[in-house]
Formats: C-alpha cells, sequence, structure tokens
C-alpha cells in the first residue's frame, strides 16, 4: 500500500496525493464547496496532463466504484466458484438435541451422513479440527461442511431444525 | 437632506457596479479593480457622503472579520514552520523593496513604511480565484503559494494595526513604537487567551436559534472588537479580525459565516468605490509613470523570491517560476492599508491615487502574467538548457584541442 500525503491548501480545501505504483501520481482537491477536483501526474512532470471536475455527489458514486461497493468484479467471484458445490453450516445445538452430550465418534456423524464437522466454537474458545472424542455440549455452535445432499441428510438424520445465518 | 440624495446615489452605484461586475466576470477580471474603476467614474456625478464613507468603514471591518473567521488557527499550528519560513522570505525579498522606493521617491519613513506594506502584500482573493480557474490547484508550487498567501494577510493585519497606533501617537520614535507595540500585543494576547479558555462559553453564548438575535449577536460582537481597538489607538480592523478569529474554533462558525457574507460583499464593494471616488484623476496621470516602474520593480522582486523559495524547497526550476509568477497580483489588501489611512482624517498621509493605479495595473496585468507566464518559463528554461549545453559543448571542445 502506498501512503497517502495529505496537504492543507488554505482558501482553498485538502488536497490528497498518491503515489501509484507505475510511477504516476494521482492527486485529489477537495475544495471547501464540497467540489472535488481529481488530477493525474505523469511521473516526473510538474503540471497535470489531465483534470476531472466532480460534484460532492458524483464523487460519492465514483467513490462506491472504486472501493468495488457498487459492483463486484469478476475476479472476487473465482473463489466461490470452485465452492460452488460445497456449503458450510452454522449448527446451535440446543439443549435436547440429539447431538448434544455425546462424542463424535459415538454418533459417527461422517458415515452416517457423509458431513465432518470442522470446528466447535464453544462460548469464547474455538476447537477446530474436533477429535472423535471430544463431546458435543449443548449450547456448541458446529460448523459442518458437505455437499448439499449432505447436509441435508445431516439435518433430516439429527432433527436439526435450528441454523444459523452467517 | 443628505440621507435622500445618498439613497438615490447608492442604488445608483450598486447598479453600475453590477453591471460592470458581470461584465468582468465575462472576461475574467478581478472584482476589486472593475469597483474602483466605476468609483472613479461615478466620482463626476455624486459626492462621497459621511454615510457611503461609514458603510466603507463597515466594509473593512467586516472584510477583516471573515478573513479572520476563515484563517484556520489549526492549519497555522500545524504547518507553522512552513510557513513561517515561506513567510519570512517573502517578506525579506519584497518588504524592503517598498521601503527602498519610498526611500527614491523621496518619501519620509513612515509613508516609506506604509508603501513598504502595499507593494508586499499580495492579494489572496485574486490568486486563489486564478488558481482554481487555471486548474492548478494540485500543483507542486500552489501549497507554497498559499501558504506565503496567508503568512502575507495575517502580517498585513497586525502592520495596519502598528501603522495606524503609529499615526495616532503622531510620529515614529522608539518611545511610541515600543508604546504602539504592547498595545498591540496586549490586544492580541486578550483575544488569544480569550479564545483558548472560555472556548466552551463562547459555544454557548451564541447557540442562538432566533435568526435575527443571531445577527444582531454576532454584529454587535465584531463592532465592539472593532471599536475597543479603535478607542485604544489601534486599527478597527485588527479587532475586527481578532474577533473573526475568536469565533473560527466555534462549531457555529458556517452559519456566522454565512450570515455575515451578506453584509461584507455589499459593504465592501462600497469600500471599493468609495476608495475610487477619492482618486484625484488630474493628478493620475502624473502618477502612471511612477506606478508603472513602482509595478515593474515589485514584480521583479516578486518573481525572484518566488524562484528563491521554489529552490529552497527543491521544486523545479518550472514550478519555481510559476511560483514567482503567481504572486504578482495586488490588491484588495493594498488598497485597504491605503484606505483606511487616508479614511482617517487626522492622518495626513494620502498614497491613496498611486495606490489606485498601482493596484489596477497589477491587479489586471498580474492576472494576465500569471496565465500566461507559461509560454515564458518554457523559453527561459530551454534558453538556460541550452547556454548550459553550449557551455559544456565549449569545455569539451577546448579541452580536445
Amino acid at each position: 500500500m502506498s501512503e497517502i500525503k495529505e496537504c492543507d491548501l488554505p482558501g482553498i480545501g485538502k488536497k490528497f496525493s498518491l503515489e501509484l505504483d507505475s510511477g504516476d501520481k494521482l492527486v485529489v482537491v477537495i475544495h471547501s464547496s464540497g467540489e472535488r477536483e481529481v488530477f493525474k501526474f505523469t511521473r516526473d512532470s510538474d503540471e497535470p496532463s489531465s483534470v476531472t471536475k466532480l460534484t460532492d455527489e458524483e464523487a460519492r458514486q465514483v467513490g462506491a466504484i472504486l472501493s468495488g461497493a457498487y459492483f463486484q468484479p469478476v475476479i472476487e467471484d473465482e473463489p466461490k466458484l470452485t465452492m460452488k458445490n460445497v456449503t458450510m453450516e452454522w449448527i446451535k445445538i440446543v439443549p435436547d438435541s440429539m447431538l448434544a452430550n455425546k462424542k463424535i465418534e459415538e454418533l459417527d456423524i461422517r458415515k452416517a451422513t457423509g458431513v465432518s464437522v470442522t470446528t466447535i466454537i464453544r462460548g469464547e474458545t474455538v476447537i477446530p479440527n474436533p477429535c472423535s472424542g471430544e463431546v458435543i455440549k449443548p449450547q456448541d455452535t458446529l460448523i459442518i461442511i458437505g455437499n448439499n445432499e449432505q447436509i441435508k441428510n445431516f439435518m433430516s438424520t439429527f432433527e436439526i431444525k435450528q441454523r444459523l445465518e452467517k | 437632506m443628505i440621507v435622500d440624495e445618498t439613497v438615490l446615489s447608492l442604488g445608483i452605484s450598486l447598479l453600475a457596479l453590477f453591471f460592470a461586475g458581470l461584465l468582468a466576470t465575462k472576461v475574467n477580471q478581478s472584482l476589486t479593480a472593475v469597483f474602483i474603476v466605476v468609483g472613479m467614474i461615478l466620482q463626476n456625478f455624486f459626492p462621497v457622503t459621511i454615510i457611503t464613507e461609514f458603510i466603507a468603514t463597515l466594509g473593512i471591518i467586516f472584510m477583516l472579520f471573515i478573513f479572520g473567521l476563515e484563517f484556520s488557527v489549526g492549519n497555522l499550528f500545524n504547518n507553522q514552520r512552513k510557513i513561517f519560513y515561506t513567510g519570512i522570505y517573502d517578506l525579506l525579498f519584497n518588504f524592503p523593496v517598498g521601503l527602498f522606493l519610498g526611500w527614491v521617491l523621496g518619501y519620509d519613513l513612515i509613508r516609506s513604511l506604509l508603501l513598504g506594506g502595499i507593494i508586499y502584500v499580495t492579494s489572496s482573493v485574486i490568486v486563489a480565484k486564478s488558481i482554481i480557474d487555471l486548474k492548478r490547484s494540485a500543483n507542486p508550487e500552489t501549497e507554497y503559494i498559499l501558504n506565503i498567501l496567508v503568512f502575507e494577510d495575517m502580517f498585513i493585519a497586525v502592520f495596519l494595526s502598528f501603522i495606524v497606533g503609529i499615526l495616532n501617537y503622531g510620529h515614529i520614535d522608539t518611545r511610541g513604537t515600543i508604546n504602539v507595540m504592547m498595545k498591540t500585543l496586549a490586544f492580541f494576547l486578550f483575544f488569544v487567551i480569550l479564545a483558548r479558555t472560555s472556548k466552551k462559553f463562547i459555544d454557548k453564548i451564541i447557540d442562538i436559534e432566533h435568526t435575527e438575535l443571531f445577527v444582531i449577536l454576532i454584529l454587535s460582537i465584531i463592532v465592539v472588537s472593532a471599536g475597543a481597538a479603535f478607542k485604544i489607538g489601534l486599527s478597527e480592523a485588527i479587532g475586527a479580525f481578532l474577533a473573526g478569529l475568536l469565533l473560527s474554533e466555534t462549531k457555529q462558525r458556517h452559519r456566522i459565516s454565512e450570515t455575515i457574507k451578506p453584509f461584507q460583499q455589499f459593504s465592501t464593494a462600497i469600500f471599493f468605490v468609495v476608495f475610487g471616488m477619492s482618486i484625484d484623476y488630474k493628478h493620475m496621470a502624473n502618477l502612471i509613470p511612477v506606478g508603472i516602474f513602482i509595478f515593474v520593480i515589485s514584480s521583479f522582486s516578486k518573481v525572484l523570491g518566488g524562484y528563491f523559495i521554489g529552490n529552497r524547497y527543491s521544486l523545479s526550476k518550472k514550478a519555481s517560476l510559476r511560483l514567482g509568477f503567481s504572486l504578482i497580483p495586488r490588491g484588495e489588501f493594498s488598497i485597504i492599508l491605503a484606505g483606511t489611512i487616508a479614511m482617517n482624517s487626522r492622518l495626513p498621509y494620502p498614497l491613496k491615487s498611486l495606490t489606485g493605479v498601482y493596484v489596477l495595473l497589477s491587479a489586471i496585468l498580474g492576472s494576465i502574467i500569471m496565465k500566461e507566464s507559461d509560454w515564458f518559463i518554457k523559453w527561459f528554461i530551454e534558453r538556460r538548457e541550452k547556454e548550459t549545453k553550449q557551455i559544456s559543448e565549449h569545455s569539451a571542445a577546448g579541452l580536445s584541442e
């Protein structure tokens, strides 16, 4: 991350300049009137090669686009594609659950449903990759992983109604 | 009787200002210069009355108040070293030039000092506007220019107070100087301490929702401080400036600015007109050569000083020259200096017509130079580069012989 330099322009407003990886410099001037100006300086030049004037509203819109809040670019989608058939689910264990106070090996979760328990969240403590001897307690939250079929199977086998939304 | 006539003449003045101003914005010229010209023409039709003169005085007071209000003390403390050093260089390059010119023109010390102030202070209004219009706000030299302007305006506010104090005292000597300096310092300290210690208290007092009462309260704060400054023998302007500074740190700053701005715009315009009206036509023709002479010398010192400052802070040659050329326009503060002194009937130092000529020249030519200096800078740098190339070729040729 490159450093953003900030500087007061008394009588005009505030100036923010950002040295880009390409060696060019991008300067944003926020006028006291709310107007923004975006300047581009090519390497080693002290005159801007382009100037763009934006109103307050336009600047906010462009800002949202640049920060990715307005539209997610394709790059961000790739990790999701690889996970297409795999789902993670957060399960809260109620006191009268079939799973409560039993060891994982006792329940034989993987063999019966195909689902793996990846993590147990118990209050403040987190148990990643719990071993088969771990006892599931009431009020625990389980994070399980599996494909849609396996998850459905898990839900029906252990009669689980309470899921947690992420 | 006098009131009746003043109303009509005021109306006509304002109408003339409007049309002249409209024309000025079309050709991108500074309003200050145009308003003075309007005043010069209007003097043939009606005289300056006590009432217009009073509005003009209010114009100075409001202008200094707004300046104090928009002046960021925080900015001053954050960038104090940079502002201080660039400001001092600029002062050393330009103020003595005015003193020297005063001496050349055969003025006495006080008048030379006054001339020093008049040619020293660059117009923040014209320069800041030109920077925005020419899309130079992100240029490397711009922050230095603006810092210099802040220092200059601040210096002139204090200088004005000092010189009015000296003139009220009668003559310049060690005792008088110390006396006036102590008074100025005490007045300053009073406001600074007030601002530092009772910020919350002031915030509470001015937190009034009622629009009308709010206006009256703010006006009273301004006018009382201006009057108090006058009472102890300083200039009203410094009182107003400090009142602005005092209120600049409050939460209501924007509301205050919005409330007072219309008063300021109206009365400052009248101030420039009154100034123009009191410029003597016949006198002026003789003053033009002197005005041009002062303009050329003082522009040269500004460019030189700017170039030096740019070099000092390792800006490129181009940016340094542009820094110098951007400091040429003079305007509102030069007029205020000359105008305030001339308005006080006890003070026998006009310098008014000369300042009028000088400001008209530098405001109009200065903003044109600011815009058109690029080709000159380019030519200058190319020539320099060629010269150094020739010299190095020369010495290379000399070596091979």
